[in-house]
């Protein structure tokens, strides 16, 4: 077959058409700050200005040629918006190591900052120039988290999930501001020519929370938010890296175009890439993952090439099985570590092994 | 009221989320002159294995297992001073720590919460904690066994300076040393010479329990 361009081939496998490869995305997006200049830029330099945050994603693409560009910065955005202390790891992910609910009557003091200022402003600006840049090479997304996830960042997850259970009404409240502050995020990316919008849904997890508490918690706000996303012309898609993630409702009822996820051997019912394509998970989503990322820092070149080699393989049998053409990306299960010792090497090692072992026709 | 009713009151206030059932309880108990171990084994800790065993069978979740064990904690806070420290001279010490340059530490209390239901002296050494301060702090309170967690990828770091000096004072010998976090592995924990890598807190208690049969 053809060798197709990226658009082309992640076009054609979002409809589960014949492909020459399966599409590949290692999430390498921090990490890519490496590649400007003379590669010392700081995370907190890359992070706080829109044209080094884009920057990064238009060099990744140059020098990995991968099928997708994702603009994900990190998790603590909208926290640290909030109000949050953010740790600023020099040449790492950012955190936030002070939170800002101390009692329940904080839940109700939060309130939706201005979108444009700090690093949601960054993010906004840096996805409009991703799409300005990228939108046509490569199938473009913005990223950002759900509201779950942002208030579990700015109240601590185990307190958390504690109110969650104690006294939920305060809880509400604020979800239903995290919920208007990601509102207003969807409509400024509607505004930037961004194809889609990626959600952290990192809490539909069996470790975390039961089906109850999930549609509780999150579902009731993340179907309002994803109407938003397609209402403003994007497409849907979301990553969660947890252990037991809920694919019934993440996939099947919130029916995202993609989803990203990881697999933890060690866990027992974590489903890999053949038991999600074969549980018809992938039927009408393009499944992407799983990669274990620590390969990336931890890994050989010809380690993570005979990791991606099975991969391939699985999942060309699964697809097979199941009747499918291409509905699985060859990913990483959550972020490349942008941390200073990954080695860049490891991902143009995944991207040449798909090259090599996901072509449909061997 | 028998000290059978008690012991269940105290395990019910840990499996029904009931605080102040937990301190009442837990007050009776020493009031009515029951040994507070036996207080805490066949009480508080009855429930909270009844919990621990519900949240691996997916019949409850994280919510509802943290509020249970702060019900446990709280009966704990009274129960613990009442023990004669001569009679905790043989139980087995643990320490929990997430290693410096990390703050997500709910892994690491719900390990915390395991070990003390699972019957072990517990001291939490905390968040963010310098290898050397860990190091040293195992030292002197004669701990057991060290449970590490890191949920980053450039703390796990931290797992192996502390290992390297646990090894070095030759601590190491008499303290065994569980690792734990989304980024590690098996493979990591035999790279830096930790004695295990926790797939989860049930999974940490498990572990001891053979090692230390």
């Amino acid at each position: 077959m053809k060798e197709m361009t990226h658009t082309e081939r992640v076009a054609a496998a979002l409809n589960d058409e014949k492909v020459d490869r399966l599409t590949t995305y290692p999430i390498a997006c921090g990490v890519c700050r490496r590649l400007i200049g003379d590669g010392k830029l700081t995370y907190r330099e890359w992070c706080s200005d829109p044209k080094l945050f884009a920057q990064a994603f238009l060099e990744g693409q140059k020098k990995f040629g991968l099928d997708l560009a994702i603009g994900l910065m990190d998790l603590s955005v909208m926290a640290g918006d909030l109000g949050a202390h953010v740790r600023m790891d020099e040449q790492n992910t950012p955190f936030v190591d002070e939170h800002i609910i101390h009692g329940m009557e904080d839940y109700e003091k939060l309130a939706v900052p201005d979108i444009k200022k700090g690093r949601t402003g960054v993010l906004i600006e840096g996805t409009k120039l991703i799409a300005d840049h990228l939108k046509g090479s490569v199938v473009t997304s913005s990223f950002i988290e759900g509201p779950l996830l942002a208030l579990s960042q700015t109240t601590g997850a185990e307190r958390l999930f504690m109110d969650m259970f104690t006294d939920p009404a305060p809880v509400h409240k604020a979800l239903k501001v995290m919920t208007q502050y990601d509102s207003e995020i969807v409509s400024a990316f509607a505004e930037t020519g961004i194809e889609a919008v990626c959600w952290d849904y990192l809490w539909g997890n069996y470790s975390v929370l039961g089906d109850g508490e999930y549609a509780e918690f999150e579902s009731q706000y993340a179907k309002k938010l994803n109407q938003e996303v397609l209402d403003g012309g994007m497409a849907v898609a979301i990553h969660n890296c947890a252990d037991l993630p809920h694919l019934d409702t993440q996939i099947k009822e919130f029916k995202p175009a993609i989803y990203s996820m990881a697999y933890y051997p060690l866990i027992e019912g974590s489903p890999n890439a053949s038991d999600v394509i074969e549980g018809g998970y992938a039927d009408d989503c393009l499944v992407g993952g799983q990669i274990d990322p620590q390969l990336f820092i931890r890994g050989t070149e010809e380690q993570i090439t005979e990791k991606t080699k099975e991969l391939c393989q699985d999942v060309k049998t699964a697809l097979c099985k199941r009747g499918l053409n291409s509905k699985y990306c060859i990913a990483s299960g959550c972020e490349v570590p942008p941390d200073i010792n990954c080695r860049l090497e490891n991902i143009s090692a995944m991207v040449e092994a798909v090259k090599k072992y996901g072509r449909m026709d061997s | 009221m028998s000290k059978e009713e008690i012991l269940n009151k105290l395990s019910d206030s840990v499996v029904n989320h009931k605080i102040d059932l937990a301190k009442s309880a837990a007050q009776e108990a020493l009031d009515t002159g029951i040994n507070p171990i036996d207080a805490i084994n066949d009480g508080l800790v009855r429930g909270m294995n009844v919990v621990g065993d519900n949240y691996a069978a997916h019949k409850v979740y994280l919510p509802q297992v943290l509020v249970s064990a702060s019900c446990m904690y709280a009966g704990l806070n009274l129960l613990l001073p009442a023990i004669p420290v001569e009679d905790l001279k043989d139980s087995k010490r643990c320490a929990t720590a997430v290693v410096e340059g990390d703050v997500h530490d709910i892994g690491k209390n719900i390990v915390k919460t395991m070990l003390t239901a699972g019957g072990y002296v517990v001291t939490d050494f905390g968040k963010d904690i310098a290898p050397e301060k860990i190091a040293n702090e195992a030292e002197q309170n004669k701990i057991d066994c060290l449970c590490l967690s890191t949920l980053m990828t450039p703390t796990m770091d931290n797992m192996k300076k502390t290992l390297d000096i646990l090894k070095e004072t030759g601590y190491h010998a008499k303290c065994v040393v569980t690792i734990g976090g989304p980024p590690t592995s098996p493979q990591f924990a035999s790279e830096i010479g930790a004695d295990h890598r926790d797939v989860n807190a049930q999974d940490c208690v498990r572990w001891l329990k053979e090692e230390w049969q």
